[in-house]
């Protein structure tokens, strides 16, 4: 076994080149881990690559990361010169093996700022660093600072009508060599339109992989704060004021906390999903300002509110506004009935967890401030409005089909009631015919009211087995009489 | 069904007695072994790794027995062009470290090691439009960033420096409706940014902006039936988030809402009592940041063979008193 000083330096050099290779070998890794081996084995590389899976003999990191650590101290004190490969190679070994090491990182931003390596291949380093770091803080800012890259270069390349050669290049680093020679073809004014297209697919792709590796570090450690709130990062960042993303969001939510009921991260972010979306749909025509329209992918329901008082003679947008904020009320009634339908669900079927008692409350707040928003609305808003909310001011639709309480009996993983209702929202589904018939009376139930969740708790002090649903319901009814209950 | 309580069961043989001695000789004989591959593992840390360590010897009154001269000289080399400081040498500057550096400073009275007026335009250039600030120059928020820029200000007494109405604004935007704070705005309630943001509050003299009965009850839910306090809903107890929870509680006044008992004894198991130096939880490993937050913790109790120590600092009462630093406590 290497032991020399000479003799570690030729193995660590092996070893990185061996690292640099199996990238090579298999853009596809998908994971990396570390194999319990003590010793070296026979002459072979302690760098293991089956199938997509990267491994490295853990006899060998005692000597490698000490070696690479050391190596690029000496760069940045400028004691040993390295060139721009080597330190790209350098800086991908030791963040495998240390991805906390910050400066390591921010060596790869200026090599990104020159050019020497590309935004998605650094988002693709930090995805296997998290696979087996999933909360380490380092890669997670590193990944913000790519992608406020990628968010830079793609609004640069929006705004200037001919952008650079190489900035669209690589804003557009996914599209195939095939369409950049058509685009290139083209007017000018096609051009633009097809740029600012693929822009915006670009950035829903991007937006995508980002859930999807917050999906991935949120299951390999439970209440992932860093990887959920990078989540709510990117959807503040890259989805602002999109209702679709929001909605679907929520939607492929719902099973993944009913299958995690102890994890308040995930509930959380259900949490701001849920305050985002009736922020968007609650938003009225005098405080709606343009959403970010560029990487949006359906329209939100406030630029369509602009676009009907634009077009419409005073009275008729008003009735037009009447109608949407109508129409948005529902929606957001819906959406509270089916998050406290499912908070029950999940707290009768998994007695005893803090978490789904803590988002009960959180709903709860959402929908006790919501209705007191909408209630001092109502009373200035005119006759029209307040016929929503019923005279002692829940908010009680005026006509209930039977359609609505066949909506009401949703299971802990009732993806079908949610689906359902995507549907019934105006804004996902913009067609005219859609919001009528919502109009004329296809309207959920209304959430709890304040007297009904007493009532949801008594039912847990009474015969209740279980000590810890026990004292989170007192807890719960406690919260109740003093935190909402003092409340103006 | 049964559920599992996230918690732990302290053994009947658990250490519930406090073993100062075991610990000034855990900590003093850290900094000597310097096993490489542990070393460089942990150097990105390293200036906040030595805060850890000095604080905790010096609430023990066992200061002497760490290297002055070779510490401070290292700091000095840590700083750089920008003012800022780094956890070692050869790294990059940022908030967290530069704090940790003045933090040691003020242990060893020798704050004029450094160019301080390079250390203050450095936090008072990570200032953003809207009142956050960022970790370094690559740009990322976080309320942690927020306390670092005020407390290194406050123990340099350069507070005026900066923004203070913008800063406060940028953390009450990160307020949560449980009364807590999170990472930004938007973000969960987390106990370790609840510690800031109270923190951060109470040196700006901004404290009266808390809904205390709210934060307060939230920060005693995260006491368990072990008598340990966890940072979150259920997540387990850990010597940290005691610390983190317990400091919170005491700068709103509320700390008399918690069993203190229960956390003593949860805290005195996470004891080595052959290696010395305090645990996340009972039968860990020992490391010299748990050990800080356990005696620190202890201290906050009231354990009188401990000197007393800020809960908004985490620094000795008597060394806050020679920088002329009182930062605000609600009673």
């Amino acid at each position: 076994m290497a032991e020399s000083e000479e003799e570690v330096d030729v193995l660590v050099q092996r070893v990185v080149k061996d690292i640099t290779n199996a990238f090579k070998r298999n853009p596809n890794i998908d994971e990396i881990g570390v194999i319990p081996c003590p010793e070296a084995r026979y002459n072979r590389s302690p760098i293991v690559l089956v199938e997509n899976k990267l491994g490295v003999e853990s006899w060998c990191v005692k000597f490698l990361l000490p070696y690479v650590h050391n190596k690029l101290l000496l760069y940045r004190q400028r004691k040993h010169w390295l060139e721009r490969e080597a330190l790209a190679d350098i800086t991908c070994t030791l963040l495998l093996l240390n991805p906390d090491f910050t400066t390591a990182w921010n060596v790869r931003k200026e090599l990104l700022q020159c050019g020497v390596l590309n935004p998605e291949k650094d988002l693709y380093l930090g995805q296997l660093a998290l696979t087996k770091f999933p909360k380490s803080p380092e890669t997670w800012i590193h990944r913000r600072w790519v992608l406020q890259q990628i968010l830079g270069q793609c609004s640069a390349a929006d705004r200037s009508k001919k952008p650079q050669q190489g900035e669209a290049e690589r804003g557009e680093a996914e599209r195939g060599d095939a369409e950049r020679g058509d685009a290139e073809r083209g007017d000018a004014e096609r051009g633009d339109a097809e740029r600012s297209q693929q822009l915006s697919e670009h950035l829903a792709r991007t937006l995508h992989q980002e859930m999807k590796v917050c999906s991935d570090a949120a299951c390999r450690y439970p209440s992932n704060y860093n990887a959920w709130s990078h989540r709510i990062w990117v959807l503040q960042h890259m989805g602002q004021g999109n209702v679709k993303v929001l909605h679907d969001e929520l939607s492929s939510m719902r099973l993944w906390v009913s299958m995690h009921v102890s994890d308040h991260s995930g509930f959380h972010y259900r949490q701001f999903l849920l305050k985002a979306l009736i922020t968007e749909l609650s938003q009225t025509p005098a405080s709606t300002s343009s959403p970010q329209q560029r990487c949006s992918t359906a329209p939100s329901s406030s630029s369509r509110l602009h676009h009907s008082q634009a077009n419409g003679e005073l009275s008729e947008a008003e009735a037009a506004a009447d109608e949407e904020w109508q129409l948005s009320a529902n929606t957001v009634l819906q959406l509270f009935h089916q998050e406290m339908e499912l908070c029950s669900d999940l707290i009768q079927s998994f007695p005893g967890h803090e978490t789904l008692w803590s988002h009960r409350r959180h709903v709860f707040y959402l929908w006790h401030h919501w209705r007191k928003e909408q209630q001092q609305k109502g009373s200035t808003n005119g006759e029209s409005r307040s016929e929503v909310l019923s005279s002692n001011g829940d908010p009680a639709p005026p006509t209930l089909s039977a359609h609505s309480s066949a909506g009401g009996g949703g299971g802990v993983n009732g993806q079908g009631h949610a689906a359902e209702a995507m549907e019934v929202d105006g804004a996902s589904l913009p067609d005219p015919r859609d919001s009528k018939r919502l109009k004329t009376g296809v309207l959920p139930p209304s959430p709890p009211a304040l007297p009904s969740e007493p009532s949801f708790v008594s039912g847990f002090l009474d015969g209740c087995c279980n000590p810890e649903q026990r004292r989170f319901a007192l807890a719960y009814k406690k919260w109740l009489d003093t935190v909402i209950g003092q409340q103006p | 069904m049964g559920t599992q309580v996230k918690d732990v069961i302290i053994k009947p043989d658990a250490p519930s007695s406090l073993l100062l001695d075991k610990h000034a000789d855990y900590i003093a004989a850290y900094g000597s072994k310097k096993d490489d591959y542990e070393y460089t593992l942990s150097e990105y840390l390293r200036m906040s790794g030595i805060y850890w360590g000095l604080t905790v010897m010096d609430l023990m009154a066992q200061l002497p027995r760490m290297n002055r001269p070779e510490i401070v000289d290292f700091i000095k080399s840590c700083q750089h062009e920008c003012g800022g400081l780094s956890a070692s040498i050869g790294h990059d500057p940022h908030l967290l470290y530069t704090l940790s550096a003045v933090q040691i400073l003020c242990l060893y009275d020798s704050v004029d090691a450094l160019d301080v007026d390079k250390v203050v335009e450095y936090i008072k250039g990570l200032q953003q439009e809207d009142g956050s600030f960022a970790g370094d120059k690559w740009g990322e928020i976080d309320t942690r960033f927020s306390f670092c820029a005020v407390a290194t200000l406050a123990l340099l007494g350069k507070m005026d420096k900066i923004n203070v109405d913008k800063a406060v604004e940028f953390i009450l935007s990160c307020m949560n409706f449980d009364g807590g704070f999170g990472c930004r705005p938007g973000s969960e309630s987390h106990a370790g940014q609840i510690y800031c943001c109270a923190g951060f509050l109470s040196l700006t003299g901004q404290l009266h902006q808390v809904n205390a009965d709210l934060l307060g009850w939230w920060l005693c839910e995260r006491q368990l039936p072990s008598g340990g306090l966890n940072g979150r809903p259920e997540k387990l107890p850990d010597v940290c988030y005691s610390w983190w929870v317990l400091a919170s509680l005491k700068i709103i006044g509320r700390i008399h809402w918690i069993d203190k008992a229960k956390l003593r004894s949860f805290i005195l198991a996470c004891q080595d009592e052959e290696t010395g130096g305090f645990a996340d939880r009972p039968g860990d490993m020992v490391d010299p940041f748990h050990t800080l937050f356990g005696i620190a913790g202890l201290s906050l109790l009231g354990d009188e063979q401990i000197k007393p120590v800020n809960p908004v600092l985490c620094m000795p009462e008597d060394v806050l008193q020679r920088v002329r630093l009182q930062p605000d406590i609600l009673s």
